[in-house]
């Protein structure tokens, strides 16, 4: 046997057999016992490594079982990336500052068509376009032709009945696919505001635009709405249907053809509220493409009128050439080149800073300006922002329209708030750092977005701030002011009215006219401002026939104010009796 | 047969039926999950659903008419009476 080491394994088999068979041959393999124990362990030892090999297989192949099943992704996700991808997208909900719901993503089924399934296009053509009007059959009997194609979305977002309508009759080749759409509960509340989604639930406008730029929206397969935190805005429902119940009510009363508002917390600029009417259903993407639902409020340029003499007379008060018992001479009109400019009413009589702003006089305010010179003037306007373009987490704001040099007649009608155009909110940006002690704010929409009160940056004095707070509440509370009817008991309401004549072919139009008021609550120590505007107002009963925003805004605006201060938690202390 | 194939065919077809059972029962959660899983989406579904309908049916253009029918206005100057401390406040009906 010791010759057969070294050989292969088959010589060793063929050697070991030869011997096997020749022991028995022999008869005695019982006369050599410690041979055939040596052969059986020679043979033994390859039969044990093969079937360790085995038992290796086994084990190796049992692992590489595992590891598939635990790499293999599952099978329905494989199934799903073969099908056609939905290209809907989960939103997050959009919320008040309270946490009430404003906007949310829900399931709606979507219908669509696989045409080399679709049997008898003719009369699937016919029956589809009988339960969805809005489909064109000789379009749809086109599209159900096309044998090329396997999948084609026929209406996507259907109301829940209309789809149980179209299954009910079992046409083949047509099949439904959930997907999130986004609702608005509200309806058209602050349709402005929150903007729209586009087919594939994407922000294409306003607030849900933002939303894709900053916070972002996740791909939808299926129809499964997205968990996690809304975004809460700094709008107050309860103060945005006040507004806009409001807006709609002077729409009509002063037969107007728009009207907008809005409501700014003073300290921090965060917005409670804005509106412009007729207002758009978020829901409808198509509605703000219409000139007349144009967002008013930080979509267009207004001159403004009067009420911009807040800024005029701010401006002079903190430079501190006069002060607000400064007598002016205003009984002698104004003359620039060829421009004469004189008062509605004059007083006749010189009058004070405090009468020049009480009086609205575009004299004294021209005069003003003058007293400050054109450098100062254009510097106080940039201070404010009032110069330079603004963009708010609805979409950027229309860019103001400044003339383009600040000569003597760009300064006397810049003062009365002529030949300066500005988007609402930036002019109500802009006022609100006047009031509110004296530092810049910046228009927000996104709550916890507003920067604490003490880092605006400083552009008037607390001075100047607390005088053009008293000089406003005169306005409102005195009996000669121009605002006396935005008054409201108890909540301490100043103001200006501003009519401004608006631009159209060959200069001004008396008649059409844009008035304005600009107010804040509670004057003691303002933390409110409200901003009323009223696009082309007729004269009516109630107004006595004309149309100055003392008739037509500034009532407006007390109404606003009676209703939303009880809900931002100001209480009412003018008449508190006392129980003793 | 030697005593190591015994135990280590022993070990195998022990680890085949064992990793049988174990595919099996993972399936079967696979099965579980995946049904907990439609649960939930539908539940999450639902829930979106009625949150949408509870603020629809919560707008103020709809609740606001309902409490001014109710009498129910915002407080206006006058409605607030400040108490002096130690006052006593008497109520029930005013007698004439």
């Amino acid at each position: 046997m010791s010759g057969a080491k070294g050989r292969s394994g088959g010589d060793q088999k063929a050697s070991w057999r030869g011997t096997w068979r020749r022991g028995r041959q022999s008869g005695a393999p019982s006369a050599q016992p410690h041979r055939a124990d040596v052969n059986r362990r020679a043979v033994a030892k390859p039969r044990t490594r093969l079937v360790i090999v085995g038992i290796g297989f086994m084990f190796v192949a049992v692992a590489g079982q595992l590891v598939r099943l635990a790499a293999t992704p599952r099978p329905e996700i494989v199934a799903s990336l073969t099908e056609p991808m939905a290209k809907s997208f989960a939103r997050p909900d959009i919320v008040d500052r309270a946490g009430r719901l404003l906007a949310t993503d829900i399931e709606m089924p979507s219908l669509y068509a696989d045409p080399l399934l679709v049997r008898g296009v003719d009369d699937v053509a016919e029956r589809l376009s009988l339960a969805l009007p809005e489909l064109n059959a000789g379009d749809l009997r086109r599209t159900l032709s096309d044998r090329n194609r396997r999948f084609i979305w026929l209406r996507r977002g259907l109301p829940p009945k209309v789809a149980q309508d179209i299954h009910n009759l079992g046409l083949p080749g047509l099949d439904f696919r959930t997907e999130l759409r986004r609702a608005y509960p509200l309806e058209r509340l602050a349709g402005h505001l929150l903007g729209s989604v586009n087919i594939d639930n994407r922000g294409s406008g306003g607030i849900e635009r933002t939303i894709d730029e900053t916070v972002g929206v996740e791909p939808a397969h299926g129809g499964t709405p997205r968990t996690g935190m809304p975004v809460r805005l700094t709008i107050d429902l309860g103060v945005q249907h006040t507004l806009e119940d409001e807006l709609t009510a002077a729409m009509g009363r002063y037969e107007a053809k728009g009207v907008a508002g809005l409501v700014m917390d003073v300290r921090t600029g965060e917005m409670l509220a804005a509106a412009s009417l007729p207002g758009v259903d978020p829901a409808r993407s198509g509605e703000i493409l219409d000139p007349s639902r144009l967002d008013k409020i930080q979509g267009a340029t207004y001159e403004l009128g009067s009420i911009f003499k807040i800024q005029t007379v701010a401006m002079a008060l903190d430079g501190g050439r006069v002060k607000p018992d400064t007598v002016i001479d205003v009984t002698q009109p104004l003359t620039a080149g060829r421009f004469t400019i004189k008062d509605l009413h004059a007083s006749g009589r010189p009058l004070t800073v405090s009468e020049v702003f009480l009086h609205s006089s575009n004299v004294g305010a021209g005069l003003l300006a003058l007293g400050e010179g054109p450098e100062r003037q254009k510097a106080f306007l940039e201070s404010l922002g009032l110069m330079s373009p603004m963009r708010t987490e609805v979409g950027p704001v229309a860019a103001p329209q400044l003339p383009p040099k600040f000569g003597r007649v760009e300064q006397i009608t810049v003062s009365y708030g002529h030949g300066i155009a500005v988007a609402p909110i930036q002019f109500a940006a802009a006022t609100a750092a006047l009031l509110n002690g004296g530092t810049t704010v910046t228009p927000t929409y996104l709550s916890g977005r507003a920067p604490p009160p003490e880092a605006g940056r400083r552009v008037i004095s607390a001075d100047t701030s607390r005088a053009m707070g008293v000089l406003l509440r005169r306005n409102v509370a005195e009996q000669g002011g121009t605002g006396r009817r935005a008054d409201v008991p108890g909540f301490r309401v100043g103001g200006k009215t501003g009519t401004a004549e608006m631009p159209g072919r060959g200069g001004y139009q008396e008649k059409a006219v844009v008035s304005s008021f600009l107010a804040a609550f509670p004057m003691d120590a303002p933390k409110y401002l409200v901003l009323i505007l009223i696009f082309e107002p007729k004269g009516t009963a109630d107004t006595a026939g004309e149309v100055l925003a003392g008739r037509n805004a500034a009532p407006t605006a007390g109404r606003v104010i009676a209703r939303i201060a009880p809900q931002l938690g100001i209480r009412p202390d003018g008449t508190v009796a006392s129980l003793d | 047969m030697h005593p190591v194939t015994v135990s280590a065919a022993f070990l195998a077809i022990s680890s085949a039926f064992l990793l049988y059972g174990l595919s099996y029962e993972t399936k079967q959660l696979e099965a579980r999950v995946a049904q907990q899983q439609r649960q939930a989406d539908q539940a999450r579904s639902d829930i979106a659903v009625l949150k949408a309908e509870r603020a629809h049916l919560l707008r103020p253009a709809r609740i606001e008419p309902l409490a001014r029918a109710q009498g129910l206005a915002p407080p206006a100057d006058g409605q607030i009476v400040e108490t002096v401390p130690g006052a006593t406040i008497q109520t029930g009906t005013i007698s004439r």
